[in-house]
C-alpha cells in the first residue's frame, strides 16, 4: 500500500526535488557576486538587503545575517521555496484524497480489505517520504552551491532541511483534512488553496506588523520561517517543530475520521436534499465559430491568467519606489538599475522585475492552455471533434489561434495595468518601450504554447511535463549562463535570453527570429503529428 | 451507392496476436448490421478506422465509396458516431455540447434534437459532469442522430441505458433505416443485435468468424436452463430433445443448454408438472467456446 502511494507520488518527487536543488544551489553559488568578498562589503550588502526585505516581507520572511552565505540563502532560497513546494502540497493533497477516488483507485483499495486509517495513514507516509527525499535534495543543492567557497557544517543544513519538510507536510495534511470536505477533486484544489491562502496571510500579518504577532503563530508559515538554524547565531525552533508535529498529526486523525465517516465520493456532512432547478440557458454563440469555441471552453484559463498578471503588475509597480530607495544604497543595485534605464532607477526596476515576472506568468499561461489541450486528447474530447467532419490540421490551427488571442488578452490586460498603476504612483514610463517589452511577450508564450502544442498533438500525457521542463530548463539556462560564463549559444537555448531586455536596449533581433521559427516549427511539427497519429487509443 | 461500408483484407496489428486481421466485408446500404463480438475481439479497432481515428496496417476500409483514411473529413460528413468510451466534457451544459459538435457537422436542427432529448428523458440544461453514465450515452445518442445521418456508426450503444431507454434506442435506429439510413451497431450482447440487426457480423480474436442472418443467429443462440419438476422427471425426453444438450440430473432439477429454438425442450416436458424454470444467457465468449468447440471448428478455419 505504502509503496503504491509512494509511487503516485513520484513526478511531483523528481520536479521539486529538482526544483529544490537547483534553487538552493543557485542562491548558494551567486553569494560571492553579489556580496562581494569582503567584509565590508557583504556587511554593506547585509544593511541594503535588510532595507530590501523590509518592502519585501509580503513574499520572504525576515531576514537574518544576510552577511553570510548561509544567512542568505536561508532568506533567499529557503524563503520563496514555502511559496514553490506550497503548490505541492496542495495538490498531492487533492490527488491523495480526491484524484484517487475519481480514478476509483480508493474502490479497489478499500475491496482489497485496506482498511480506511490505513489508506489514510499510508497516503500520508508516502507524501512524507517523497517531501523527506525533496527537502533532503533542497540540502545536497545549497551544500554542492557553497561548497564551492567555504567548508559546510551539515547540522544547520538538516536543521533547516528537517523545517522544509514538517512545513510542507503539515501544509499537506491540513490540505488533505480539508479534501476529506469537499467532493470534488477541483473543489479540494480550490478550499485547500484558500486555506494555505489564509494561513499565509496569517504569517504576513505578523512579518509586517509585530501587533499580530501572536496570531502569526497560527500559521505553518511562521513555524517554518521561525526556525533560523542555517545562519548563524540561529535556531532551531523547537515550538515551530512541536506545532507541525502535533498538527500533522491532528490533521491525520481527523482525515482518518472524515474518511471512516464519509462515503468513498462522498462528504463527511451531507447537505439536506433539495432540488435545484438547472439554469436553462441558451448555449453561448461563441461555440458555433471556429477559435472562439476553444477560446470560450479555456476562457476561464485566459481569465484566471490575465487576472494573476494584472494583480502582480498592481503589486510590482506600487513596490517600485519603496524597493528601488531602499535598494539604490546598493553600488551593485544602483549601478544595475540606473546605468541600464538611462539614469532613471525606477523605470530600470520595472524593467527587469515586472517584465521579468511577466515572462514567467507567461510561461505559466502556456503550460496552462497546453494542459487544456492534452485534456482534449486524454479525456476524449478529441475523438468527438474528430468524428465530425474536422481537419486535423485545422484542430492545430484553432489551438494556435486560441494561444495567440488569449496571449493578447493576458499581455495587454498585464501592461495595461502596469502602465496605469505607474502613472498612478507617479513613475513616467516610456510608452514606445511599454509597447515593445508588452509585444515581445507574444512570441514569447507562443514559443512554449508551439512545443505544447508538438508534445500534445503525439504524447498528450507528458505534453505539461515535457513543457514544464523546457520552462524550467530555460529559466535555469538563463540564470545559470551569466553565472558560470557559458557561451552566448548556450545563453541562447533560454527563451528568456531570446526575449532580452526590450524595455531598456530595444528588440533583440536574433532572438526574436528564433522566437518565430520555434513558433512556427512547433505549430507545423504538431500539424504533422496530429495528421498521423491515431486518436482514442 | 448500394453499398455503405465496405473493407478489404482490413488490418490493424498491434502486435502479440492483437487486433483485427483481413477483415473483409461489405454493410449494404438501408441495412442494420450488428457486429457482435466478446470484449477484445476487434469491434471498437473495426470501427475507429472506419471513423478514420485510426490508421490500419494494411487493407483498406471505404464508406460510401470514400476512403476513410485519406476521405476521412468526407466520409464524417455522412456519418453519427457514437463512441463506446464517453468523452468529459467537464463543466460544458449539455445543450452547449450539442452547440459544439453541431457547430462542427454544420448546425443543428434544434426541433430534432428537442425531439430526440424528449424521447430519451435526457435534460440538456445539465453539467456534463453532473449526468449520470446512462445520460452520457443519451446524449452521445443525441450528437448522432441530430443531423439524420445516411451511416449511424455505434460502438456499443446501449452499455449504461436502463431498459425503457434502451427499447426507445431501439425504436430510433428502426425509424432511422425506414428513413434509409444505414446502422453499422456494436455489441457484445447476443440478445440486444436480435432486436434490431438485419444481419450480423461475427468477430472474435480480430477476425471476422461468421456473417448470419437472424436466423442463423438462432441457430448460435444458447441458453442455460434449469428446470424443477413436482413429480418424475422425463429425463430421456429432454435428452432427445432437438437443440438440448448437456442434460444432468440433480435430484428434481435438470440442468441442461438449449441451442435455437425451446420449442422442442418445452414438448418434451409438456405432460410433465414443471413448478420452476429458469433460464439464462451465457456470455458472448461462452456461447461461442460450446458453438465453436466441435463442429463449428472447420467452419472457423473456413470462414477465417
Amino acid at each position: 500500500m505504502l509503496r503504491n502511494a509512494f509511487r503516485l507520488h513520484r513526478w511531483g518527487l523528481i520536479g521539486y526535488g529538482v526544483v529544490l536543488f537547483v534553487s538552493t544551489y543557485i542562491q548558494a553559488a551567486a553569494f560571492m557576486q553579489v556580496a562581494g568578498t569582503t567584509a565590508a562589503s557583504r556587511a554593506a550588502f547585509a544593511r541594503s538587503m535588510t532595507t530590501l526585505a523590509g518592502q519585501l516581507s509580503y513574499i520572504l520572511p525576515q531576514p537574518f545575517r544576510l552577511d553570510t552565505l548561509d544567512g542568505y540563502v536561508q532568506w533567499r532560497a529557503y524563503g520563496p521555496l514555502a511559496l514553490v513546494v506550497m503548490i505541492w502540497a496542495i495538490a498531492a493533497a487533492a490527488d491523495a484524497a480526491r484524484g484517487d477516488e475519481d480514478k476509483q483507485l480508493v474502490d479497489y483499495w478499500l475491496a482489497a480489505r485496506v482498511s480506511r486509517a490505513r489508506l489514510v495513514a499510508s497516503r500520508l507516509a508516502a507524501f512524507g517520504l517523497a517531501s523527506l527525499v525533496a527537502a533532503v535534495l533542497g540540502g545536497l543543492g545549497y551544500v554542492a552551491g557553497a561548497a564551492r567557497y567555504e567548508s559546510v557544517s551539515l547540522g544547520p543544513v538538516a536543521g533547516k532541511t528537517l523545517s522544509l519538510w514538517l512545513f510542507v507536510l503539515t501544509l499537506f495534511a491540513l490540505c488533505f483534512l480539508v479534501a476529506q470536505l469537499i467532493g470534488s477533486i477541483r473543489g479540494a484544489q480550490a478550499a485547500g488553496a484558500g486555506v494555505v491562502v489564509v494561513l499565509y496571510l496569517l504569517d504576513v500579518l505578523g512579518r509586517t506588523n509585530h501587533s499580530f504577532d501572536g496570531l502569526s503563530w497560527l500559521s505553518p508559515f511562521k513555524w517554518y520561517d521561525a526556525t533560523t538554524v542555517l545562519a548563524p547565531g540561529g535556531n532551531l525552533d523547537g515550538a515551530g517543530i512541536a506545532l507541525s508535529v502535533a498538527a500533522i498529526a491532528v490533521a491525520g486523525v481527523l482525515s482518518a475520521l472524515a474518511f471512516a465517516r464519509r462515503d468513498v465520493r462522498g462528504t463527511p456532512f451531507a447537505l439536506p436534499h433539495r432540488e435545484v432547478a438547472a439554469k436553462d440557458v441558451a448555449p453561448s454563440p461563441l461555440l458555433a465559430w471556429p477559435v472562439a469555441r476553444l477560446l470560450y471552453r479555456q476562457r476561464w484559463i485566459v481569465a484566471v491568467w490575465a487576472l494573476i498578471t494584472a494583480a502582480m503588475a498592481v503589486y510590482m509597480v506600487a513596490i517600485a519606489h519603496s524597493v528601488v530607495d531602499s535598494a539604490i544604497n546598493l553600488p551593485g543595485m544602483r549601478e544595475f538599475l540606473t546605468h541600464s534605464s538611462g539614469g532613471d532607477p525606477y523605470r530600470g526596476f520595472i524593467a527587469a522585475f515586472w517584465f521579468g515576472i511577466a515572462q514567467l506568468l507567461l510561461a505559466g499561461f502556456a503550460v496552462h492552455l497546453v494542459s487544456g489541450w492534452a485534456a482534449d486528447d486524454t479525456e476524449g474530447i478529441l475523438t468527438s471533434v474528430l468524428s465530425m467532419p474536422v481537419h486535423r490540421w485545422a484542430v492545430i490551427g484553432e489551438r494556435a489561434a486560441t494561444a495567440l488571442v488569449g496571449t493578447v488578452v493576458v499581455v495587454a490586460v498585464g501592461s495595461l495595468t502596469a502602465a496605469a498603476m505607474a502613472a498612478a504612483v507617479g513613475t513616467t514610463l516610456d510608452a514606445a518601450a511599454v509597447f515593445r517589452a508588452s509585444w515581445l511577450l507574444i512570441p514569447f508564450a507562443l514559443t512554449y504554447a508551439a512545443v505544447g502544442a508538438a508534445a500534445s498533438a503525439d504524447f498528450p500525457r507528458a505534453a505539461v511535463g515535457v513543457l514544464g521542463v523546457l520552462a524550467f530548463l530555460s529559466f535555469l539556462v538563463y540564470e545559470l549562463a551569466p553565472l558560470l560564463n557559458w557561451p552566448a549559444w548556450a545563453a541562447n537555448l533560454s527563451v528568456q535570453q531570446l526575449y532580452g531586455t526590450p524595455f531598456l536596449t530595444g528588440v533583440f533581433w536574433n532572438g526574436l527570429w528564433a522566437m518565430v521559427a520555434v513558433v512556427v516549427v512547433g505549430f507545423g511539427v504538431a500539424t504533422l503529428l496530429m495528421q498521423r497519429r491515431e486518436v482514442g487509443q | 451507392m448500394n453499398e455503405a461500408i465496405r473493407t478489404e483484407g482490413l488490418t490493424k496489428d498491434y502486435g502479440a496476436g492483437r487486433g483485427l486481421f483481413d477483415l473483409d466485408l461489405t454493410v449494404r446500404a438501408g441495412e442494420v448490421f450488428g457486429y457482435l463480438g466478446p470484449n477484445g475481439a476487434g469491434k471498437t479497432t473495426t470501427i475507429r478506422q472506419l471513423m478514420g481515428l485510426a490508421y490500419p496496417t494494411r487493407g483498406r476500409a471505404s464508406v460510401f465509396g470514400l476512403d476513410c483514411h485519406r476521405q476521412a473529413v468526407e466520409v464524417k460528413r455522412h456519418v453519427g458516431y457514437v463512441p463506446g468510451e464517453p468523452p468529459q466534457f467537464g463543466g460544458l451544459r449539455g445543450r452547449e455540447v450539442i452547440a459544439y459538435l453541431g457547430a462542427m457537422a454544420g448546425g443543428v436542427d434544434e426541433a430534432h434534437v428537442k425531439s430526440l432529448c424528449d424521447r430519451l428523458q435526457l435534460d440538456l440544461s445539465r453539467r456534463y459532469r453532473e449526468y449520470s453514465s446512462g445520460n452520457k450515452k443519451k446524449l452521445l445518442l443525441v450528437i448522432a442522430f441530430m443531423h439524420r445521418p445516411q451511416l449511424l456508426v455505434l460502438d456499443e450503444p446501449t452499455s449504461g441505458l436502463d431498459p425503457l431507454n434502451q427499447q426507445e434506442f431501439y425504436a430510433m435506429v428502426r425509424e432511422a433505416r425506414q428513413g434509409g439510413a444505414t446502422v453499422f451497431l456494436s455489441s457484445h450482447v447476443l440478445s440486444e443485435v436480435e432486436h434490431v440487426c438485419d444481419r450480423v457480423g461475427i468477430i472474435r480474436t480480430g477476425r471476422l468468424v461468421n456473417i448470419s442472418s437472424l436466423e442463423e443467429l438462432h441457430e448460435i443462440r444458447l441458453h442455460r436452463v434449469e428446470l424443477e419438476f413436482a413429480g418424475d422427471v422425463p429425463v430421456e425426453a429432454i435428452r432427445r430433445a432437438d437443440g438440448v444438450d448437456g442434460v444432468t440430473v440433480e435430484n428434481h432439477r435438470v440442468h441442461c443448454v438449449v441451442r435455437g429454438s425451446f420449442e422442442p425442450l418445452m414438448a418434451a416436458v409438456a405432460r410433465a408438472h414443471v413448478v420452476n424454470l429458469s433460464s439464462h444467457e451465457p456470455s458472448l465468449e461462452d456461447t461461442f467456446l460450446e458453438y465453436y468447440s466441435d463442429s463449428g471448428k472447420e467452419e472457423v478455419a473456413a470462414a477465417c
